[in-house]
């Protein structure tokens, strides 16, 4: 469900900027330190914390645009992609700084324990996840297929020149993108960031998850992403349930490259046209 | 009569139709982008200096725009195409587009159809139709007839000059002279970004040199 | 990209040198070490740095280099160096033909998947890897200490004066237009799938090589050699120091090793420093800090200066003839080229003519091979072509300039003169004198009569008919993508059919 939440930012962040941001998953380890600390500090439930991350990281995603994407539009792919890669090992290095050596822990979404749901003991946390991540991919859903808001988020990423020219204030649209997909990062960091911890090294380990979520259910395509992150949700759960959490991930890992290997152009996507 | 459009010695009063000819890099499309904003250069609408005014805010002031290709917004739905363009309030929203889409019944009869699926005719009059939701004074178009059914050119054209009637001012950028200029009421040729004959429709149409001017001599 | 002036050259002899004479141990240790990251980003530059390729695999392929030594020295004692470059060349070789297929983000997708790999099999692979722990206790059988930074600054001073000549040449041009044009290089005859395979394969051969001297230094082999951090170091020092200089490895590498030990005091703070410096270097100084020096120095910064039309067009001998029957081109349902057939012969030349949309440039692209025809035939001398990539058709005898200028700092001029260079016998010009004033039109037509003169068969689109009727031999009209009139200039031009179509009338086709 997290991964869901990941992909997500990551791929709205891809349709507005249109580029792939290596600090994606940094942000998330972001938003999981922003409500560690914001949870020592006050003692809330992460519950009411969560408006504060999405805030926060939402502001951090625009800011980490501005720097190291939306000014490198005009330069060829490899400056994006070093510059993001910068950008992560900036947000990795500082946060170590920061927190010191030992991994912090966030409080859970709404306390621990189980509740009782028709004879099933079922964990509050889990629960709270799920509902959580449904909400807000449904909002998100909503947001998009159903207002003018989202309507337009969607012609921008399909024309951008495009719809300028139909009078849509494109520069607005993709700020709100980022701000979104920062925020729907940090949401994500504060629910891994209790089972899990936050560490972090872990920014690497969120941004592949995302990029294979995205690369495997079609470029830039938002239903896509959602079930490719469904998708490698429940592959590692079933490899990790027989095999263990290792070759959970090399199975993935191979999954993915036997696919790219076999469609160069990704699950979804279009043919490519001939490479000179 | 109030000019629209003033640029590179094109001029344009509302409820005219002016053709703007040439061969293919005789500059209609880099006109046509500068009097949107997408390349620099003065150019004054509705009466005023435009040239610093970024595309969508002389877009705001009663452009409509239908570009060469049509560029339909793929993903989107029909309906959803010219929702996305609709600047009116939610209310009068709804309203307008269920208006456009009675206009153009090729439109209305499948309104939740991805704009991917459609065929060139039915592309080009979504691309229209999107360019008239919110009531433009001017509207420019960059070959719409290009790789059209002749039934859908006759339809088009048709509607312009209907628009026409109705005081929008049209510049229609096409190298099918005669199509063009079996509508307009004047006619520009341009030449490497020269404007090189300007009149009206007929004088135009009769000129025996025309089919060079258009080849490009 | 410049030959490597005398300052860089005696930099990079003395540095081993004065190491070798005057430095302590530790000290030698650290030049050696800088040595080994600079071999294994100088292998980067190859992929990333002259292909533009997002590679996140380099630091996988040091790893297995790394991890060959230490499993191969006790038994090959130094020759286990060999064994190093080996375990990283073969399998970046096995894997190159799918990899460098893709593009550019699902290309940096798959060497991070693949690096991944390494990276669980590393740590998790016990009985070959050790696991977490890692290897130890081969140093004994490799070079070590003053003899190792010897050969390990040998063998990088080889590699960066080879690097240095190799790209100062043509081959420094050809890399940079499979970087930013990669067409125009396809039809100019250069093998893209060929170089990415060589550039990836020397890189990973080089970042195995790297990978055993680093293995030599620490005695110590663990998985965070094929970890993620030591590929975000190789990127950024070489980002930091020249992403194409052939001293931008060495400068990032001196940075790496040197920035930890002079920020001691601050944990973990000298990373942060570096990441933020390379940044600053995307942003502001693309050049790196290799081309800052440069600029100090007051080197002269070649910048490629546009060729013009040349004098002289000398041709290569070739094919006499060539031929297209029924050549087809269907986009979706549409057919953008449809039943077109005409010939060239060496020594004539051929306006091809039409409005808009009606298949001109789509007919070059599938005769240069950047489109494959549907249907029918195109021929060299009877050799049919029309089943060959771009660049063999290139090699076969066809040039192409391009509408509009491909990469930056190129005109039309030096397109064209380009194309011409290559000798082939057939030019085809893709609207030469667009945008074009008086002058420039006039240079160009004598340049395409001189093209003539010289035995070379020229097929010019283009929209000035006036142009073309004085410069061609034989005009060929097309409208929706088929022939509609052939011929002499005169008579095509008086061909009602040609006029009714470029006055927008429906045509039928002949």
């Amino acid at each position: 469900m997290a991964y869901a939440l990941i992909a997500l930012g990551f791929v709205l962040a891809l349709n507005a900027a249109g580029a792939v941001n290596f600090a994606h998953g940094d942000l998330v380890v972001l938003g999981g330190a922003l409500a560690a600390f914001a949870g020592a500090w006050t003692g809330l439930p992460s519950f009411l914390l969560l408006p504060l991350v999405a805030l926060g990281i939402g502001l951090a995603g625009i800011l980490a645009a501005r720097i190291a994407i939306l000014p490198l539009a005009a330069r060829p792919p490899e400056a994006t992609f070093v510059a993001t890669i910068a950008l992560a090992a900036i947000i990795e290095q500082g946060l170590t700084v920061a927190m010191g050596g030992a991994p912090r822990s966030v409080p859970p979404l709404a306390g621990s324990g189980t509740l009782d749901l028709a004879g099933l003991a079922i964990g509050r946390q889990p629960l709270a996840i799920v509902v959580l991540g449904a909400g807000l991919v449904a909002a998100v859903w909503y947001l998009l297929e159903r207002t003018q808001t989202g309507r337009r988020l969607r012609a921008v990423a399909a024309d951008r020149a495009m719809a300028r020219a139909v009078g849509i204030p494109v520069t607005r649209m993709v700020i709100l993108s980022l701000g979104l997909a920062g925020a729907l990062a940090g949401i994500a960091g504060v629910v891994l960031g209790h089972q899990f911890l936050v560490s972090p090294t872990q920014g690497a380990g969120h941004m592949l998850k995302a990029y294979i979520a995205v690369a495997l259910g079609g470029w830039g395509s938002v239903p896509g992403a959602l079930l490719g992150a469904l998708g490698i949700g429940l592959f590692e759960t079933f490899v990790a349930a027989s095999f263990g959490d290792a070759w959970a991930s090399a199975a993935l890992y191979v999954a993915v490259l036997a696919v790219l290997a076999l469609r160069p152009q990704g699950l979804f996507g279009e043919p490519v046209g001939r490479r000179a | 009569m109030s000019v629209l459009l003033e640029a590179a010695g094109v001029t344009l009063a509302a409820g005219e139709i002016v053709a703007l000819l040439g061969s293919n890099g005789a500059g209609k499309t880099t006109f046509v982008e500068t009097v949107l904003g997408f390349r620099p250069g003065p150019v004054r609408l509705f009466g005023e200096e435009a040239g610093d005014l970024a595309v969508e805010a002389r877009v705001a002031r009663g452009i409509g725009y239908v570009p060469q290709g049509r560029r339909v917004f793929a993903g989107l739905t029909v309906r959803e195409n010219l929702e996305a363009a609709c600047a009116l309030p939610p209310a009068e929203r709804t309203a307008r587009v269920a208006e456009m889409l009675a206009l153009f019944p090729m439109l209305g009869e499948r309104p939740g159809a991805r704009a991917w699926l459609l065929s060139g005719g039915q592309q080009q009059m979504l691309a229209l139709a999107r360019a008239l939701v919110n009531r433009p004074r001017l509207l420019l178009l960059d070959e719409p007839t290009l790789g059209l059914a002749p039934v859908v050119v006759t339809d088009l054209l048709r509607r312009l000059s209907a628009m026409a009637g109705e005081g929008v001012g049209i510049l229609l950028a096409e190298q099918r002279a005669a199509l063009a200029l079996g509508i307009a009421h004047r006619g520009v040729v341009l030449r490497r970004g020269q404007v090189v004959r300007a009149g009206r429709a007929a004088e135009l149409a009769a000129d025996p040199a025309l089919a060079d001017l258009m080849a490009g001599a | 990209m410049a030959r490597l002036g005398p300052f860089w050259m005696i930099l990079l002899g003395l540095a081993p040198l004065v190491a070798l004479a005057v430095l302590p141990a530790f000290g030698q240790r650290m030049v050696t070490l800088v040595g080994v990251y600079a071999l294994m980003g100088l292998g980067y530059q190859l992929v990333f740095g002259q292909l533009g390729g997002l590679n996140l695999a380099q630091g996988a392929l040091f790893g297995l280099g790394a991890y060959a030594a230490a499993l191969a020295a006790p038994s090959l004692g130094p020759a286990a160096l060999l064994v190093s470059v080996l375990a990283a060349a073969v399998p970046a070789a096995l894997v190159a033909a799918p990899l460098l297929r893709l593009q550019s983000h699902y290309f940096a997708l798959a060497t991070l998947a693949l690096a991944s790999l390494v990276n669980l099999a590393a740590v998790h692979a016990e009985p070959w890897t050790g696991g977490a722990n890692g290897l130890a206790g081969f140093a004994s059988a490799l070079p070590r200490g003053p003899l190792l930074l010897a050969i390990v600054w040998f063998c990088l001073i080889a590699g960066v004066m080879t690097y240095a000549r190799v790209f100062a040449g043509p081959a420094g041009e050809a890399a940079r237009l499979l970087r930013e044009a990669p067409l125009v290089a396809a039809t100019l005859g250069i093998d893209g799938g060929l170089w990415r395979l060589v550039a990836f394969v020397a890189g990973g051969a080089l970042a195995g090589l790297a990978g055993g001297f680093s293995a030599a230094v620490s005695g110590v082999v663990s998985p965070e050699a094929t970890g993620f951090p030591i590929m975000v170091v190789c990127l950024t020092s070489v980002v930091l120091g020249g992403t194409r200089h052939p001293m931008g490895a060495v400068i990032g590498a001196t940075l790496a090793v040197c920035l930890p030990e002079l920020m001691r005091g601050l944990q973990g703070a000298w990373l942060l420093a570096y990441a933020v410096a390379t940044l600053a270097v995307v942003l502001w100084a693309p050049a790196g800090l290799a081309g800052l020096v440069d600029r100090v120095l007051d080197r002269p910064v070649p910048a490629p200066a546009p060729v013009g039309l040349p004098e002289t067009v000398p041709t290569l001998a070739g094919p006499q003839v060539l031929a297209l029957d029924g050549v087809t081109k269907r986009f979706g349902g549409v057919e953008a080229v449809a039943g077109v057939s005409f010939e060239v012969a060496r020594g004539e030349i051929v306006g091809l003519i039409g409005p808009n949309g009606s298949g001109k440039t789509t007919l070059l692209n599938v005769v240069c091979g950047l489109e494959r025809a549907d249907a029918g035939r195109i021929a060299l001398d009877g050799r049919r072509i029309d089943a060959l990539p771009a660049h063999r058709v290139a090699r076969a005898g066809i040039a192409r300039s391009f509408q509009a200028p491909m990469a930056p700092g190129d005109t039309k001029e030096s397109d064209i003169a380009r194309a011409v260079a290559t000798g082939a016998p057939f030019v085809l010009l893709d609207e030469p004198a667009a945008g074009a004033g008086e002058r420039e039109r006039a240079r160009l037509e004598a340049f395409v009569r001189r093209l003539r003169d010289a035995g070379r068969g020229v097929v010019v689109v283009d929209h000035d008919i006036e142009l073309l009727s004085r410069l061609c031999d034989r005009l060929v009209c097309l409208d929706r993508g088929a022939v509609i009139a052939s011929g002499t200039p005169d008579r095509v031009r008086a061909d009602p059919r040609v006029r009714a179509s470029f006055l927008g009338s429906p045509v039928e086709a002949s």
